[in-house]
């Protein structure tokens, strides 16, 4: 149903691109700065960029679109890619809606073009030439952890068929991927300007990761490359998503400029760029807190999307003449007011219910705030050290007395080391409701090899993905799938919109065996099973004799003596002593008075040989 | 003690056990009980089953996942046993249970019939001296009764039916085997082995005693005219070495080879039958497979667990080989030459080994082979160990949940204390089987060869040489 919606989007796509130079490639660089009704600041960049024929030639000339990027994405058949890397989790409850959504850490999905074989071996060398590419651990993404969702992560290119061939389709996150500087660094060198020039020298690497929330990304999808969607075009594009905390930033908690927020000011545009324009939303401006912003804003853009207005101060840096810094800050005057924040229509927590390393429970609680009926798509990925149970899957809403029946369930059972449980849930949350998806797990025992160095610091378990449509625009900040920059946001009313959600991470810790113990389990272990061998295997090749005990009975040290005479001798005899029970030594003391006749067995023979071995000695 | 008193003591037994394990499965321990990894493991935890049979539902195959390990013939009848009789469930088991406890009755009385035969038959062999060591009638009557004692009111059986475990069936398989292999049913044991076989593998080591048994009860008193078998078998008789050629070698020949036969043939047949269910083979892998290679280190009262989680890579085949043939083959073929006298003794070692040196051993397989041993009570003052043996039980028992409740809740104490707990009750258990085994041979011994001029006035010992 959501996929109908979307390809209904694409057929209708409109891209107001027409312009392209000799090349036919365009770059477009945008900033989109935000107050969040929390007090903290939202800064996006997009840095887009349009290739033209860019998926026909596998060695066409790359102009602007960053060349080791193009030749993986030819080599390796994909047709649309998307990879984030993120730190800190978005915080949908107080903060909106981001303009794209992504995972703690790292999250990778890919189609593949059609026809293409060998998916799963494709699928892991692209994964290792974007870990080469970005220096990232992306190496670790394999098809074992791989997931092919059924009915998550539509494709949000424009194709020339409608139906989509589920097998192209690889999805994987790296929950315990932490970015930093050098993801950053291979990050702004596929910029055309690198960070000489335009709004990527505002990514310095000191300031980024002082963020709350800081996340990269790349999005390529082939795009319309006009109205009439004749011709594709490939597009890029580049994300840097921050959120700072004003307070921690420094005094004046309220007030934020260029410098406050990235250490620098903006020299100016990057000279290859179509478009440089940076976006202030100021819609909360005069409502909940009055500041001005320094400079005036080239122009005042009231955006009208699905019912909601939004005013954004624009700030087109090509127009703009910069003598020396061009940096835009913010001035709030008046008294502190906090907000009263209206969370959005739908957001969602997940947590790790049980203690003990035993049995646990994930709950994923899904908040639908609107007065209507809302459908979404829920996706669980698993790891296969967390085996969940199917049957345990309850959906439930009212605080667990009314049970929901999701409309479709489709559920991948995972296998030891080879594959993750994937959980797929179509579920209409009733209006204004919390439902919650609880499901039970085991705590899995692995071998002491499998455990990373650290192995008490736990396991992370990645985000549940929501999927939906949002019936209006409360909170969004999405750019329209038939457009490519920020821009095509202004006044894009649509019936529906769709949101991607992410839920945090878990943090599972797994019981331990002793790492310092293999040689000593390994011995132990052995030794037990030697005690049941021994007696056995005496038992069965052996017969029970009578002993002329004289000699054993002289007293420890005489049987000891003997023991190693016989030993030196070679003679391996008597292995094991058994007295005779009680009851029978009764019996034997009752007859011991009869009479005296040598029993002529083994153990006569027995005497003749101890004793010729003694003499010998 | 006439007939009246045992009927009246038995229905006491199971009226008082039936009381019991109601008792047990509304009490709050119920959800303790099942949740133990000593009684669940993943082959025969009810949770697992519940899950396998909510795949199987959805459509889902069970056997694409790592959740499920029961035989598809079993997930049919687990299927239709949580569709149709769901609120019955725990009384389906308690009547399972405490009909193995009543087979192992009729087991015990059969075999103690047989056992007094036997000794009525070789009286003329022992010595005069020796007649206290005899099997009295009232042994013969009390023995079953304690049969019946020893598993209905074993803490680990109790154990093993409140948390529903599908050993209940495994044992209610194994005790029909027995029960057929004393009465002599040659296709009855035939078919509860490979029933217990499809289940969980390694009861298959009971066909060797089965085929002994059966033979034993097929033996010809007289010799008959020579049949196509006979002439058949005479053939076979041929290949076989000097030394075992006998009277009756070509009986044991045709005998044991039957056995063997039927016994493949049902196993092969129950297998495409389960091929057919879960359509395909995939659950070989799932079922068997799981069994052998031991992907799931959970740990269990087993060896296997930890051992196998603090091996070394490439030393992980070399061992699993070990520790499979250990369980399985290594001791089958000694003891069967040394007790193919008394199969029974042989299965019930054998069943004992298996629940020892298993991949996924539970209480239930434990409490089963300890419930058989009352069988032998005539033998038990030959015991040595019996007391370090039931201290090592009644420590064991105990010390393992609260090592397991430091190790996993508390977080104070970590996996070496929970392994060296089972390690114990692993040598108590080794312990038990080979005293048991030992005083058996102990007591032919006396019973043959002890005569008053064995002992020249002065202490004399019995060595093993």
């Amino acid at each position: 149903m959501i996929v109908g919606v979307l390809i209904c989007l694409f057929l209708s796509c409109v891209s107001g691109l027409g312009q392209s130079d000799l090349y036919g490639d365009e770059f477009h660089e945008e900033l989109l700065l935000k107050q969040l009704p929390s007090g903290h600041v939202y800064s996006y960049f997009q840095f887009t960029t349009l290739w033209e024929n860019g998926g026909d030639e596998p060695n066409h000339h790359c102009h602007l679109f960053p060349q080791s990027l193009s030749e993986v994405l030819h080599l390796y058949n994909v047709d649309e890619m998307h990879l984030s890397l993120t730190g800190g989790l978005w915080r949908h409850e107080n903060w909106g809606y981001p303009v794209i959504s992504a995972p703690p850490g790292a999250e990778l999905w890919a189609w593949f073009k059609e026809g293409t074989e060998d998916v799963d071996k494709k699928w892991t060398l692209l994964s290792n030439a974007l870990s080469g590419l970005f220096c990232a651990s992306l190496n670790f993404i394999n098809p074992q952890q791989s997931l092919n969702p059924k009915y998550s992560f539509a494709p949000l290119g424009a194709y020339a068929s409608g139906s989509q061939n589920r097998s192209l389709l690889r999805y994987s996150t790296l929950p315990r991927e932490i970015v930093c500087t050098e993801n950053l660094t291979p990050f702004k060198k596929l910029l055309p300007c690198d960070s000489k020039k335009g709004l990527s020298s505002l990514l310095n690497a000191g300031n980024i990761h002082n963020a709350n929330y800081h996340s990269l990304g790349i999005h390529v999808r082939p795009q319309c490359k006009d109205v009439n969607c004749q011709q594709t075009v490939l597009e890029l594009r580049q994300t840097v998503s921050l959120v700072y905390d004003l307070i921690i930033l420094g005094p004046e908690s309220r007030d934020w400029s260029f410098r406050k927020l990235f250490g620098v000011g903006l020299a100016g545009s990057c000279p290859l760029a179509a478009s440089s324009r940076i976006y202030v939303d100021t819609s909360s401006n005069g409502t909940s807190s009055i500041y001005t912003l320094t400079p005036e804003p080239t122009e005042f853009i009231s955006s009208n999307r699905g019912g909601y207005n939004t005013l954004f101060a624009v700030y087109d840096i090509k127009k703009t003449n910069i003598i020396n810094m061009f940096s835009i800050s913010s001035t709030h005057k008046g008294p502190r007011v906090q907000s009263l924040n209206s969370p959005p229509v739908l957001h969602a927590t997940r947590y790790i219910v049980g203690y003990g390393q035993e049995h646990g429970g994930i709950v994923t609680k899904i908040h639908n705030n609107h007065w209507k009926d809302l459908d979404i798509i829920l996706f669980e990925n698993i790891p296969w050290f967390l085996p969940i149970y199917y049957h345990t899957l309850r959906v439930t809403t009212n605080e667990g007395k009314q049970v929901l029946k999701p409309y479709k369930k489709h559920y991948i059972p995972g296998r030891d080391r080879s594959r993750p449980y994937a959980l797929e849930l179509l579920v209409s949350l009733p209006p204004r409701s919390v439902v919650e998806i609880y499901v039970e797990f085991d705590y899995s025992f692995l071998k002491w090899q499998e455990y990373p160095p650290d192995a008490n610091h736990g396991f992370y378990i990645g985000a549940a993905v929501i999927t939906s449509v949002l019936p209006h625009t409360k909170n969004y900040t999405g750019i329209p799938i038939d457009g490519s920059t920020f821009s095509s946001s202004i006044n894009a009313s649509r019936d529906t919109y769709p949101v991607t959600l992410h839920t945090e991470i878990l943090l599972v810790t797994l019981p331990t065996p002793d790492f310092s113990m293999p040689y000593n389990v390994i011995c132990l272990a052995c030794t037990v099973v030697a005690l049941a061998f021994g007696p056995l295997h005496n038992h069965t090749t052996k017969r029970l004799q009578m002993l002329d005990p004289s000699e054993e009975t002289k007293g420890l040290l005489t049987s000891l003596r003997m023991r190693l005479k016989s030993f030196i001798c070679k003679s391996s005899e008597e292995k094991e002593e058994i007295s005779v029970p009680t009851k029978t030594v009764k019996v034997k003391s009752k007859e011991s008075a009869s009479e005296h006749k040598p029993c002529e067995s083994k153990s006569t023979i027995r005497k003749k040989v101890k004793a010729s071995s003694k003499s010998s000695t | 003690m006439g007939t009246s008193d045992t009927f009246r003591s038995l229905l006491l037994e199971y009226g008082f056990a039936f009381i019991l394990r109601i008792w047990l499965y509304n009490s709050e321990f119920k959800a303790t009980i099942s949740g133990r990894v000593e009684v669940s493991t993943p082959i025969n935890s009810w949770k697992k089953v519940t899950e396998g049979v909510a795949l199987y539902k959805d459509g889902i195959n069970p056997y694409s996942g790592d959740m499920f390990h029961e035989s598809p013939v079993g997930l049919l009848i687990y299927n239709q046993m949580i569709d149709y009789a769901a609120p019955f469930l725990p009384a389906i088991f308690i009547i399972f249970d405490l009909l193995t406890g009543h087979l192992l009755y009729l087991t015990a009385v059969e075999y103690m019939k047989h056992l007094m035969k036997r000794q009525n038959e070789e009286k003329h062999e022992f010595s005069d001296e020796v007649k206290e060591l005899l099997l009295t009638d009232k042994d013969v009557r009390r023995q079953p009764l304690y049969v019946v004692a020893a598993y209905l009111f074993n803490p680990y059986i109790l154990f093993n039916t409140v948390a529903q475990t599908t050993t209940v069936f495994s044992n209610f398989c194994l005790a029909l085997s027995f029960f057929s292999m004393v009465k002599g049913y040659r296709f009855a044991v035939c078919l509860f082995l490979s029933l217990a076989t499809l289940q969980s593998l390694y009861p298959i080591v009971l066909v060797v005693p089965a085929a002994i048994c059966i033979g034993y009860h097929t033996l010809p008193s007289s010799n008959k005219s020579t049949t196509s078998v006979e002439k058949c078998s005479y053939f076979c008789q041929k290949l076989l070495p000097r030394a075992l050629q006998s009277s009756n070698s070509d009986h044991w020949v045709t005998s044991i080879a039957t056995t063997m036969v039927l016994f493949s043939v049902m196993m092969s047949s129950l297998l495409l039958l389960s091929c057919y269910i879960s359509g395909g083979w995939e659950f070989l892998q799932s079922v068997y497979g799981f069994m052998l290679l031991v992907p799931d280190l959970r740990p269990n009262i087993g060896l296997f667990w930890y051992f196998f989680t603090e091996m070394f890579e490439h030393f992980r085949l070399l061992y699993l080989w070990a520790f499979q043939m250990n369980a399985l083959v290594l001791y089958l073929i000694p003891l069967s030459l040394r007790t193919r006298r008394d199969p029974i003794l042989l299965a019930a070692t054998l069943t004992g080994i298996t629940a020892m040196f298993k991949s996924y051993p539970s209480l239930g397989d434990v409490g089963f082979y300890l419930a058989l041993l009352p069988m032998w009570a005539h033998i038990f003052p030959y015991l040595q160990q019996g007391f370090i043996v039931l201290a090592a039980f009644i420590i064991t028992s105990v010390l393992g949940p609260t090592v397991w409740h430091l190790w996993i809740y508390a977080r104070s104490a970590n996996a070496n204390f929970y392994f060296g707990v089972g390690l114990a009750f692993a040598i108590a258990q080794i312990f038990l089987i080979t005293d048991i085994l030992l005083s058996y041979t102990k007591r032919e011994f006396i019973l043959r060869q002890v005569t008053n001029n064995v002992f020249n006035g002065k202490h004399r010992k019995l060595v093993l040489a």
